[in-house]
């Protein structure tokens, strides 16, 4: 074990580290955030539009295609890329233990993120949309957005590969490969979609594959990376078992690069891409049962944690939404069942299932474990956590469910009960809508708490205190009451 | 006198303060635990088995259309029946020979699903906006009379004395006399009809010139006309409806190998 003077000086190290990485990670989660309430509102409406057409409709700016297609972009590319993009570069800069020299360029290239997808969320609401979902943006907007990928993460790699030599953590393992799968996938789809002129079927192929690839390699391995490091940091426990995080991890790289194409089922494709497709995305419940077990059997071993620590619940959750997320894949890809909901709502289920259900919890808890450590302030209140916890839960719950049944629902019409008029399959759809549009405005509520907080974290208005905000009703190591000792100045400051 | 090898010290400085000022600032970090990923338990069996069964599931959706073989096998996806065209110039033979009343009630059943279903319904039951097509009199009564409805569409009462708010409006616009003749076909032999006759090409070609001889060619037809004058079937030569002929060109093909 390491003397007394060596732990002081690791804290030293992993206390510059956060703090040189404080401006970079805040803004990534806080534009995040904002991005997120962005996201939501244009859920709000594109989810409204769907059983009440009246609404907003003398709006051209407004109709259905275009915010249903700004409300994912806005998620995905404004919420979902940037908290991972925070994520990677603080735990990168962590676990390579390394300070971040390039705030400057990082902070740069994030407005330009910002910048760039502003447009293009304008420009898909002028009409520009390119029609293929997560691909939206008109075709200005992709080579900024990479370029500033690139100027983003790249310290990372660097990070990792002048990193002490010796062990290699499971996270970075999974860092590694989002890294480098991002500008592979994105690049290429983006150029033999926009670059060339090629055959529109081909261009509906390469975006099948990319929407498949921006889940299941980019926003999958970050937040299981994420994961593997959270869940045995605030337990302070091993890992359930090491073997089993290799399995997960090769079985992801191997399998999963081949899933996308089974959206084109029927089309005029060559015959194999679609089979070949449900298999690797069937497959993909092997990596996500590997690594949502074996971290959840870490986790299992002490509850008590789980429960008070904010990180926790809501890690722990985005596991178990991962393993939903896993099975999910496995259902709706089976050939039985994508013949009834191939054209339904279910697609979207199983979207919002990946990128809220399962990322963004691991998210939120990676925001609530890392921001007091680079602000150097605790959370202000636990009601604001808890508030966020649970309406949050259950709203992305009622999503899922309701989309995946709804679109079961709306398949069995469509296919069985077919008589003709295609109006009759489909308003089979109306009350799901309804209970989506619900189940959205929940989130923004939940979403206002944590946007607050996180507000709040960021103008540095955090509690100074040695105490974690913990979802306890009282602290009992705290002789100061239940919100801590403001401003103590030292005794109760243990480790 | 100070030591210019050590730090700028400032002797009021209470250490301990600092320390603790220090520790505070970090607090977060100095009570954070190490990462242990090196966990050894012992796998339980139940995870191998899911894993194994998800495999197995998998490959079954592979596996799915045969054998593995098939995958690269277009006859496995494509439906029964469709013909790729020939594109090659020496090799036009085009598709193969069909009986005549499938391959009328195909062109008139596309023809029904643009232009009828909206108001007679996929069932041609109708509804609110037009009446029932099953087992109607003019429908499935004298050819002239229902040709005449559909190229003139029909104002007042129907068949059987109901009246549809503005009538049908002609559906002559964009017609060709081979759509006519399918959809007759069609409509005389769906939703439960059963005349088993093949409305032809050259019938439906009689049924625009009568259509453009009328006075007023751009009126609807009313009840009063059509039973005065269009009491009579369709010029043109009947049509056994298995003859087997080409689905492009609509001549009988003389050689029955197809």
């Amino acid at each position: 074990m390491s003397t007394p003077s060596d732990n002081a000086f690791d804290v030293q190290l992993r206390s510059e580290i956060d703090r040189s990485l404080r401006h970079p990670v805040m803004f990534f989660f806080t534009s995040g955030a904002a991005w997120l309430a962005v996201a939501i509102l244009l859920g709000i409406i594109s989810s409204a539009k769907v059983h009440a057409p009246g609404f907003l409709d003398s709006c051209p700016w407004m109709t259905y295609g275009r915010v249903s297609a700004a409300h994912q972009t806005a998620l995905v590319y404004g919420w979902g890329c940037q908290a991972a993009f925070g994520m990677i570069i603080w735990l990168m800069s962590r676990l390579s233990r390394q300070t971040c020299r390039n705030v400057g360029t990082i902070l740069m290239a994030g407005h330009v993120w910002n910048f760039a997808l502003s447009l293009g969320v304008i420009g898909i609401l002028a009409g520009g949309g390119t029609g293929m979902p997560w691909m939206e943006m008109p075709s200005f907007a992709w080579i900024p957005l990479l370029l500033a990928y690139v100027a983003i993460t790249i310290w990372s790699m660097v990070q990792f590969k002048v990193r002490p030599e010796g062990h290699t953590y499971i996270s970075q393992w999974y860092l590694m490969a989002a890294l480098i799968w991002f500008p592979w996938f994105f690049g290429s789809a983006h150029l033999l979609v926009h670059g060339f002129s090629g055959s529109p079927l081909g261009a509906a192929g390469v975006n099948a594959w990319f929407h498949s690839a921006m889940l299941l390699l980019f926003f999958a391995p970050v937040g299981i990376g994420m994961a593997y490091y959270l869940v045995p940091k605030v337990m302070g426990r091993p890992v359930y078992n090491y073997a089993l995080s290799l399995i997960g991890f090769w079985s992801l790289a191997i399998i999963v690069p081949w899933a996308g194409m089974q959206k084109l089922t029927g089309a005029p494709v060559p015959n194999f891409l679609p089979y070949l497709g449900a298999f690797a995305a069937i497959l993909f419940a092997v990596p996500a049962a590997v690594a949502g077990i074996n971290l959840l059997k870490t986790a299992a071993a002490d509850m008590e944690t789980v429960n008070h620590s904010p990180t926790l619940r809501f890690t722990v959750w985005g596991l178990v939404f991962l393993l939903a997320f896993g099975f999910a894949s496995l259902v709706l890809n089976s050939p039985g069942i994508t013949q009834v909901t191939q054209f339904t709502i279910a697609g979207y289920g199983f979207d919002i299932l990946g990128v809220y259900g399962f990322f963004s919890f691991i998210a939120f808890g990676a925001i609530y474990f890392i921001v007091p450590r680079i602000t150097r302030r605790e959370w202000l209140s636990r009601r604001l956590i808890k508030w966020h916890f649970f309406v949050s839960i259950y709203a992305v719950m009622a999503i899922v469910v309701v989309t995946l049944f709804g679109a079961l629902m709306q398949g069995i019409a469509q296919e069985g009960t077919y008589d003709g008029l295609w109006y009759n399959a489909a308003s089979t759809v109306f009350p799901y809508a309804v209970l989506t549009t619900i189940a959205w405005c929940f989130l923004l509520i939940s979403n206002f708490f944590f946007f607050i907080h996180l507000t709040l974290m960021w103008l540095r208005l955090g509690r100074r205190s040695s105490h974690p905000t913990l979802l306890v009703h009282h602290e009992p190591e705290s002789p100061h009451g239940p919100e801590g000792d403001i401003d103590n100045t030292g005794t109760a400051s243990a480790h | 006198m100070q030591d210019p090898n050590k730090p700028d010290l400032d002797e009021t400085l209470n250490v301990t303060e600092s320390h603790d000022r220090m520790l505070r600032e970090a607090a977060a970090v100095s009570r954070e635990k190490h990462v242990d990923e090196g966990g050894r338990e012992p796998v339980s069996l139940w995870i191998f088995a899911s894993c194994g069964l998800i495999l197995i599931f998998a490959g079954l959706a592979l596996g799915n259309i045969g054998s593995l073989g098939s995958l690269f096998d277009y006859d496995q996806t494509v439906k029964p029946g469709y013909v790729r065209l020939d594109l090659s110039e020496d090799g036009a033979k085009g598709p193969p020979p069909a009986e005549a009343l499938a391959v009328y009630m195909k062109k008139g059943q596309k023809m029904y699903s643009s232009k009828c279903q909206g108001c007679h319904g996929g069932d041609g039951k109708g509804g609110a906006a037009a009446p029932s097509l099953v087992g109607s009199e003019w429908a499935l009564g004298d050819t002239q009379r229902f040709a005449m409805i559909i190229l003139n569409g029909l104002a007042g009462p129907t068949s059987t004395g109901q009246t549809f708010a503005g009538g049908m409006p002609t559906q002559k616009v964009g017609m060709a006399p081979v759509d006519l003749a399918g959809v007759m076909t069609y409509v005389r032999n769906s939703f439960g009809n059963e005349t088993g006759d093949v409305i032809t090409e050259e019938m439906a070609e009689h049924a625009f010139k009568l259509a453009e001889e009328r006075s007023d060619p751009n009126a609807q037809s009313t009840k009063e006309e059509l039973e005065s004058k269009y009491l009579a079937p369709l010029e043109g030569e009947p049509m056994d409806p298995s003859t087997k002929i080409d689905p492009v060109t609509l001549e009988p093909v003389e050689d029955a190998a197809g």
